[in-house]
């Protein structure tokens, strides 16, 4: 039986409208509250607040910190998409194209960071870092590399490059199984011929495979660039916070010290909108450069 | 133009969607009830009883929650018509935040731990002005509560807000098992210091000196403050706090920052330190990483799950004062206020008076090794208080031993993360103590604006 399209209507709105109001309340009314309090002087423990206009703006261009939030951002953006991106398409061509019987066993060992939380690998890797008592130093001293030994998160040359073995070493694992996903759908048939018209495994990856997994490839980054801006924040508050001296200080960890530690919260906020937009025109600016002609097989 | 039903239909979603918007933002925290529309939920009943509900609001670090039990017990034993409703633990200063946000804030707070700051709470009109009502508050033996303090109240402006009531203080923690089974020296000023921590150092081939630099605060706290009061007293201590012009770049300024140069030149000072958060160099310093730690009276407390068997504290105020000199302590006192939109303001001065009492400061001294922040509690006498507190108490009575100095107020945050990076910069030797002191100074400089 055909039912009328008002019911039709009726059904789907009591469908979509959990979600709208979720959405509503979690995303759209955070979004306008933080441009709204970005007007106003507001300690975060008051009910006061004063407006003052663009001055939070105008100190945001002014704040010597603020660029160098931002290159941090993107440096653990560039080095995390590089990172997880290689070692993720490896692990994932690795346990589907060759035949490794212990596949699902290491499918499970690259993806058990996932399921950690992020302040227990901080923590963790804290630990591997610690100068005296740490991993790191211990094996460069056991291998005869004693001169490289370094305070790592400690130095300020170090500290922000360190951050990023923990993020990829977390995140190879969700990237790997989105992957081969993609890799395990790609028909047999078309690397026969690839076979037979004599390319190399080598060819056969960048002819075949990464043109056809293009769109997980595509996502993958996007993700990864998004979940970098607005989640970096976690790692670093766990294992630095921002430190030695800003030098691993990205926008939302500063954001944080903002509002939590210097009762600034209309500057946070503004920081909060300065990430949004910044987090906006990355992914519309990646998007245009990732686009591709789908391929149809 | 006619539109068609299914016209009309289509846009319904929209008209849902930013229907649900506007509906959400108008029941935002604007139309909560106003203290008034709230109404007393007790107070002073018609026969002169305190009753009623009254909220307390504290922050379990280091020195555990025993002690308010303890005492909430013993205050609705005397108070049998209050029911008391605890708001507690490591982060309740942020997990109450919307409360006082929404003018609906406990009756007593405990201001300690992250997220909280008096001088904040101050400037944003939160607390009750206590000035008057504290005058009148007496402890059990009749003596006048003003007048029974180890260190005086902050006072903003003149006005009494707070009442200190933790008398906590930072200073330097050994191993003085260590320490006597070697024969190393306890260090009595900062030559004999560096003196002993050159021998540890050579000895026991590691880096003597070790504090957080993800919270550069303990140093400059538990290290920076006693100097700075030794060259200059309260004063100068009063000029840095408040970032005064020329206070950072002044001459006994720059000479103390000459000694954390030299501590960090010759070696001392941990070269991971600035990685560490406070527990892993407390653990750093436990298992024999280090041997000296600036860190307040929770330390022992903080750690008890961790101290190794053959470990014995040992206390002494920051020694970074010239031979001769005696000791340098600037305490820390963790403050007891009432909410200016207190509920049931009654009770919430009932409990603050009852709280302050000699018998709870000894059993505050059993329960967390720390000090309550009043004269005339005899320490000597009880063997459940720790050795190294009984000594540090005997020495903070000592006028010759040691000087206790005050600072005016809290640094604000706004002042002390700039000068905090600026510390770690210092210490881990990427600048010298001139570079130190013209950035303290612009962070001064700024902060004034």
């Amino acid at each position: 039986m055909v039912q009328p399209k008002s019911q039709r209507i009726i059904f789907l709105m009591f469908c979509i409208l959990p979600t709208l109001l979720l959405f509503a309340v979690f995303t759209i009314y955070p979004l306008f509250s933080g441009l709204y309090y970005s007007f106003f002087e507001w300690s975060g423990s008051a009910s006061d607040k004063e407006f003052v206009g663009l001055s939070h703006y105008i100190q945001l261009m002014n704040d010597p910190i603020i660029p160098r939030t931002i290159i941090h951002d993107y440096f653990l953006v560039v080095t995390k998409v590089i990172g997880i991106m290689i070692l993720a398409t490896f692990f994932a061509v690795a346990l589907t194209q060759l035949r490794i019987k212990e596949a699902p066993f290491y499918r499970v060992v690259f993806f058990f960071p996932n399921i950690m939380s992020v302040v227990v690998i901080g923590i963790l890797w804290a630990f591997i870092y610690n100068p005296n008592l740490g991993f790191v130093n211990a094996g460069l001293e056991a291998i005869g590399l004693g001169q490289y030994t370094q305070p790592w998160l400690g130095s300020e040359r170090w500290a922000l490059p360190s951050l990023v073995l923990p993020s990829v070493w977390a995140g190879i694992g969700l990237f790997m199984l989105m992957l081969m996903g993609g890799i395990l759908n790609v028909p047999k048939s078309l690397y026969e011929v690839a076979k037979i018209d004599g390319a190399t495994e080598w060819q056969q990856f960048w002819k075949v495979t990464v043109p056809l997994i293009w769109p997980q490839i595509k996502n993958s980054i996007l993700y990864i660039i998004i979940t970098t801006l607005n989640g970096s924040f976690i790692i670093v508050q766990v294992m630095t916070q921002g430190g030695p001296n800003n030098a691993t200080h990205v926008m939302g960890s500063y954001l944080y010290q903002q509002a939590f530690k210097q009762y600034n919260f209309g500057y946070a906020a503004t920081i909060g909108v300065m990430i949004l937009i910044i987090s906006l025109i990355t992914v519309m600016i990646m998007q245009f450069f990732l686009r591709k002609e789908k391929i149809q097989y | 133009m006619n539109v068609t039903k299914s016209q009309k239909m289509r846009w319904m979603p929209l008209f849902l969607f930013v229907a649900i918007v506007l509906l959400v933002v108008g029941c935002s925290s604007e139309s909560a009830d106003s203290p008034e529309e709230q109404g007393s939920q007790g107070g002073q009943s018609a026969d002169g009883e305190i009753s009623g509900e009254l909220e307390i609001q504290y922050f379990v670090g280091g020195y555990g929650d025993a002690w308010w039990k303890e005492v909430i017990a013993d205050f609705t034993e005397q108070y049998p018509d209050v029911t008391v409703i605890e708001h507690a633990g490591p982060n309740i200063n942020e997990e109450m935040r919307t409360r006082w946000i929404s003018n609906d804030p406990p009756d007593v707070v405990y201001i300690d731990g992250a997220g909280s700051s008096e001088t904040q709470m101050i400037e944003d009109g939160q607390l009750m002005d206590l000035t008057d009502w504290a005058s009148e508050i007496t402890l059990e033996d009749g003596s006048p509560l003003l007048d029974s303090f180890i260190v005086e109240p902050n006072r903003h402006e003149g006005q009494l807000y707070t009442l200190p009531l933790v008398f906590d203080t930072w200073g330097m923690w050994y191993n003085a098992a260590l320490f006597e089974q070697e024969g190393y020296e306890v260090p009595t000023d900062f030559e004999s210091w560096m003196n002993t921590m050159t021998e540890i150092r050579d000895r026991e081939s590691i880096e003597p000196f070790t504090t957080t630099g993800q919270h550069p605060y303990y140093f400059l706290r538990g290290v920076l403050y006693p100097a700075f009061a030794s060259v200059g007293g309260d004063e100068l201590l009063a000029d840095l706090v408040t970032g005064q012009e020329g206070a950072w770049t002044s001459e006994p300024v720059l000479e103390v920052m000459k000694k954390v140069q030299r501590m960090q030149e010759e070696g001392m000072i941990d070269e991971g330190y600035a990685a560490f958060n406070h527990t892993q160099s407390q653990m750093n310093f436990l298992l024999g990483q280090n041997a000296f730690i600036p860190v307040g009276f929770w330390l022992p407390n903080e750690m008890a799950n961790d101290i190794p068997d053959d470990f014995t504290f040992g206390f002494i105020p920051s020694p970074m004062q010239e031979p001769g000199e005696p000791y340098r302590i600037v305490p820390d006192l963790r403050p007891l206020a009432i909410a200016e939109e207190a509920s049931n303001p009654e009770a919430a001065k009932a409990f603050v008076a009852f709280a302050f009492n000699r018998e709870f400061a000894q059993r505050f001294s059993e329960y967390t090794g720390a000090i309550i922040n009043l004269t005339g509690v005899d320490l000597t006498g009880n063997d459940q208080v720790p050795d190294y507190l009984k000594e540090a108490n005997e020495m903070f009575n000592d006028p010759d031993q040691v000087q206790i100095n005050s600072l005016p107020h809290p640094m604000s945050a706004d002042l002390e993360t700039p000068i905090s990076n600026a510390l770690v910069a210092l210490m881990t030797g990427n600048i010298d103590a001139e570079e130190f002191c013209e950035r303290a100074e612009a962070a001064a400089a700024d902060y004034r604006d």
